[in-house]
């Protein structure tokens, strides 16, 4: 009992919940404004990963840079895609009936390019680097320099997106295109670019946490698809387009996640994020997003 | 034309069924590989391509019946384990079928993946805590005993896709497809028609996984409920075209013998050429191959 009181344990919850409500801010920004349901988020949080990793093995780059490389990389991915994919298929009328099937088919093609695309690269060998990995040690918790870092990071950017949503004007048509898209284009919010801004955004969210991911754990090329599923159980339980509960339960599943495997055992990990993916879907099969699709 | 599709069907057939008297050991392993895509790509389109359900977790079923297969082998006739395999696939599908199936559209795909993805983690924990880390199969059948098998099941799977299709229950389907509230009000059983969909493009991944594994003679559950199934299933029917029979067939056709080019010397290319194709023709060739063929042919 003694170690799930210990400050130990929430701060590797802290840990975890910060980088989950980052991974699932990313998507739920896609989502939101364009109803893409986009498979492949966790792949842009390996590429970022891997930008870190060959930043600072061949470069001596470190990771803080990185940051922004990763993100300005990721962000130009995701103007490629909506370029050169999704500007396609919502102009014809017979694919974009069906926006979120196809989106989801045609985004699982591109994860599976992407990861292939790093095999081929880099290898399937795990990667990894050491970085800021002292500890330190206060009031009776060990902490290393990364996780808090990764900690700061992800809280900073997932809060300084709230605050933009908030208080910035491109973040208040951002919402209105979440919230009513057609009335949104009445009140003359440009929707092409905020569609096109927020993929941007919302890829170079994605880039940002695989740096942040990179700093602790093993870099490989098919690292991404568990970020996929979490931000999916994140933003079901958070609901669709809801910025503000997205990231709370973020933090939501990370302290679920630490604490449930400190409980039973690390071998339980994928079955309890499968699990809990699968039980809200069944729980909630439409409930939580209908209220957002309609429009 | 009709008539003619009938015929090359037959051919592809028996052709399959004489391969293991030329006796050449490739080209059986070739001819097992296409009627195994065969028999996945039609099951699968019994549920996905009738009521638009898209599955994204078939691959829950193959590995499904692999492990029954790999925990019945050498305790009872093959013949009875191949039985039990498709059996405990398609009662799978009967339990997890009523709520599953209540989740629509694209959530419904990424839940089939999730579905298969918690299988496939639970029973890799149930196997790492009995201490075994894959099991060996001996005394499995004759290479070519599987094979016919084997290209048995790819034509039952096109027949029965066949006869779903032209039968009441086929209507019901599509009507499920077009616009579900509409049937349910107009008095279609979806609830029924849905599961017994389900269950019918269930059974056949059961035993096809049983046939794969003894043809490997070795269980990994890791492998056995690989997502990459789910993935190469859905390619090939979307790639083949959904709205035919001869659809799916064209699609795991092509795609398996692009694999015995690429896969063994180059696999990342092959998954990569496999994800580019897939986006190219829900893009530009929505009707997939059989549509493409089939412009082609009222053409000229």
């Amino acid at each position: 009992m003694d170690t799930l009181m210990s400050g130990q344990l929430l701060f590797a919850a802290l840990v975890s919940g910060s980088l989950y409500a980052l991974v699932a801010l990313g998507l739920n920004l896609v989502y939101g404004t364009l109803r893409l349901l986009n498979i492949a988020h966790g792949d842009l949080v390996m590429i970022g990963a891997y930008t870190a990793f060959w930043m600072i093995s061949l470069f001596a780059i470190p990771p803080i840079i990185s940051l922004v490389l990763a993100a300005a990389l990721c962000a130009l991915l995701g103007w490629a895609v909506y370029a050169g994919l999704f500007r396609r298929m919502l102009a014809k009328p017979e694919l974009a009936k069906r926006v979120e099937a196809n989106s989801l088919i045609l985004f699982y093609g591109i994860s599976v390019i992407l990861q292939n695309l790093a095999a081929l690269a880099f290898t399937s060998t795990s990667r990894g680097y050491q970085y800021l990995d002292t500890v330190i040690t206060w009031q009776g918790i060990s902490m290393t320099g990364n996780r808090l870092l990764s900690l700061g990071v992800a809280t900073a950017v997932c809060f300084g997106a709230l605050l933009f949503l908030r208080f910035h004007l491109f973040g208040w048509g951002l919402r209105a295109v979440i919230q009513r898209r057609e009335a949104a284009q009445v009140v003359g919010v440009n929707l092409n670019r905020v569609q096109l801004l927020t993929i941007c955004g919302g890829f170079a969210v994605a880039g940002v946490a695989g740096v942040l991911v990179s700093m602790t754990e093993q870099i490989t090329p098919f690292m991404g698809f568990p970020f996929t599923i979490v931000a999916f159980v994140v933003i079901i339980i958070g609901g669709l387009g809801n910025i503000g509960a997205g990231i709370l339960a973020g933090f939501c599943l990370g302290l679920v996640e630490t604490y449930g495997i400190a409980l039973t055992s690390p071998g339980y990990r994928s079955i309890l994020i499968y699990g809990l993916f699968v039980g809200v879907l069944l729980v909630r099969p439409e409930g939580i997003f209908t209220k957002a699709v309609r429009s | 034309m009709k008539s003619f599709g009938m015929i090359i069907r037959i051919a592809l057939a028996v052709f399959g069924a004489a391969v293991p008297f030329i006796g050449s050991p490739y080209l059986m392993g070739v001819v097992f590989q296409v009627a195994m895509w065969i028999a996945l790509a039609q099951s699968w389109s019994m549920l996905s391509a009738t009521t638009g359900y898209l599955s994204l977790g078939h691959a829950v079923f193959y590995g499904v019946g692999a492990y029954v297969c790999v925990l019945l082998t050498g305790k009872i006739p093959f013949e009875l384990a191949l039985l039990a395999a498709a059996g405990s696939a398609a009662l799978f599908a009967a339990l997890v079928g009523m709520p599953v199936l209540r989740v629509r559209g694209p959530y419904f795909v990424i839940l089939t993946y999730g579905l298969s993805e918690l299988v496939r983690h639970i029973v890799m924990r149930i196997e790492s805590a009995l201490g075994s880390f894959g099991r060996m199969i001996f005394d499995v059948p004759a290479t070519e005993v599987l094979l016919w098998w084997m290209v048995g099941l790819a034509v039952l799977a096109t027949l029965g896709a066949y006869a779903i299709r032209h039968s009441r229950f086929g209507a019901g389907l599509a009507a499920i497809r077009e616009d579900e509230v509409a049937a349910e009000t107009v008095g279609v059983p979806v609830t029924r028609l849905k599961l017994l969909a389900f269950v019918a493009s269930a059974a056949i991944p059961g035993a096809v996984g049983a046939l794969a594994l003894l043809r490997t003679s070795y269980f990994e559950p890791a492998q056995a409920f690989d997502p990459v199934i789910s993935f190469t299933i859905v390619t090939m029917a979307l790639v083949g075209g959904t709205d035919t029979v001869r659809g799916p067939i064209l699609g795991a056709v092509g795609f398996a013998l692009l694999s015995e080019l690429l896969w063994s010397s180059l696999p990342q290319l092959y998954m990569i050429v496999l994800g580019l194709t897939l986006i190219v023709f829900i893009l530009f060739v929505p009707r997939g191959l059989s549509g493409l063929f089939g412009r082609i042919g009222r053409a000229s």
